[in-house]
């Protein structure tokens, strides 16, 4: 027997949530749509927190996304606590009170939180994934005149970059090479050359570096090398919101595991950074980019409404950091070099393919480069390797 | 039913072609073969709007608004 849906419930305010009540609608749902967020803002450009919100040049109001259609139920500052998958309810929290929410379907997507290098949170040290944690941030950058950022990833080289813009000194202290895990050996390099010429220092170490107890700000590293600053900012990574589901029945350690469908089990689908798909090599894997949220919020939204998930389009994401605009579609991988399609690398401008073993292409990137994101994926597709070779 | 007629707004400016809202409503966003955002449908005919408006929404340099006159 099928029943028919008439209300669905998104746990989760941020883009995939607003994706998702968006498909609802466009794809000709009528029934009820309830979003809840724990923030206590709408849906916004995150984005924006690492580059034009912490230089104060894009203030709280014009990073957020335009409202949801006016029959779509937002409700900020409200946690999800608890769900019951049989009885169909989610419990909330708005205010310290709880309340009971009823849904025919839920769509969860809850996201992330940053991980931290205490293991309490503590004033001074500082991390980016929130609205109010840029905002933060950029007051405490006001009165310092030096930074440590932990972390090597897109997040940390971002940072560095607004901030060494804002004239501080920036010290990244890193484990793996930066960014060589998501942009390969070669355009990494690039980035880092260029933050190392504009002033920013570089300090490798193994992992398990901690906050300095105390008046003093800054990081030990695990062979007892100190390195002080007036702000502390990790960037180390992320871990899901899942801690809610206790008890559900669904997994809560870890990120969710969901099908290409986006699906977690009849009538309950997922989407977003809190998501994990599992691959054909049986490889647990995550796409936490605001277009990978974007489009997961849809397919999820579709697979409520039964209707077939659109062809999985290539992951893509980019990064902003030192004058330097990259895009990336596809999955760069790591032991082989890029081949120049247009420009080059050392003119900081370039579009890049990457094949694997077999020949095939498997991604691509522009630097510095406007190219139509459709354009860009066909480049890393296997289906068009006849057309750029 | 909604009122009015919607009209989009793209600041230029910030517009940095990735192509997300002509992946929401390609019938209503266009990136040219340089990434030039060409917005074809403005006013926005009613069968179109919530797809306008989604494709709005997601931009993730909010640069497109959409505003209903009249």
């Amino acid at each position: 027997m099928t029943r028919v849906l008439d209300s669905v419930v998104v746990v989760g305010g941020c883009v995939a949530g607003v994706s998702a009540a968006d498909t609802l609608r466009t794809e000709g749902f009528e029934g009820a749509i309830t979003v809840v967020g724990d923030e206590p803002h709408t849906a916004y450009s995150r984005p924006a927190l690492s580059k034009g919100v912490l230089r104060g040049e894009q203030d709280s109001v014009s990073v957020r996304l335009p409202r949801l259609d006016s029959s779509v139920e937002v409700r900020t500052s409200t946690r999800a606590v608890a769900l019951d998958t049989d009885r169909r309810i989610v419990t909330v929290e708005h205010d310290g009170r709880r309340e009971a929410v009823a849904f025919g379907g839920l769509v969860i997507a809850t996201g992330v939180r940053a991980r931290r290098l205490a293991a309490v949170e503590r004033p001074d040290e500082f991390v980016v994934r929130d609205l109010d944690h840029s905002v933060a941030l950029a007051a405490a950058l006001r009165g310092a005149s030096s930074v440590v950022i932990v972390g090597g990833g897109f997040l940390a080289l971002e940072l560095a970059s607004s901030i060494r813009g804002m004239g501080l000194a920036v010290t990244v202290v890193h484990t793996l090479p930066p960014l060589s895990r998501h942009l390969g050996a070669e355009l990494a390099c690039l980035v880092v050359d260029t933050a190392r010429a504009v002033g920013v220092r570089f300090v490798a170490t193994s992992p398990g570096a901690r906050a300095l107890e105390g008046d003093a700000c800054g990081v030990r590293l695990p062979n007892g090398a100190v390195v002080t600053s007036d702000v502390l900012v990790s960037a180390i990574g992320d871990q899901p919101n899942v801690e809610w589901l206790a008890g559900s029945g669904l997994s809560c350690n870890g990120p969710l595991e969901v099908t290409a469908d986006g699906i977690v089990r009849p009538g309950i689908v997922a989407a977003g950074d809190v998501t994990s798909t599992r691959t054909a090599s049986g490889s647990v894997e995550r796409t936490p980019h605001w277009h990978s949220a974007i489009v997961q919020g849809r397919v999820a939204a579709r697979a409520l409404l039964g209707l077939a998930a659109p062809a999985t389009p290539t992951p893509y994401f980019w990064t902003e950091c030192f004058g330097m605009d990259i895009k990336v579609t596809g999955r760069i991988p790591r032991w082989v070099e890029p081949t120049a399609l247009e420009g080059s690398l050392q003119q900081r401008e370039a579009v890049l393919q990457w094949r694997g073993p077999d020949g095939v292409p498997v991604a691509a990137a522009t630097v510095n480069r406007r190219m139509p994101l459709v354009k860009l994926s066909r480049l890393a597709r296997p289906e068009f390797t006849e057309v750029t070779r | 039913m909604s009122q009015g007629i919607l009209r989009i707004q793209l600041d230029r400016a910030r517009c940095e072609g990735h192509g997300v809202c002509e992946e929401a409503a390609p019938r209503v966003y266009r990136l040219d073969d340089e990434g030039v955002l060409e917005i074809l449908l403005d006013p926005v005919p009613e069968e179109f709007e919530a797809l306008a408006e989604s494709g709005a929404r997601l931009c993730p340099v909010a640069a497109l608004r959409t505003v209903r006159l009249g």
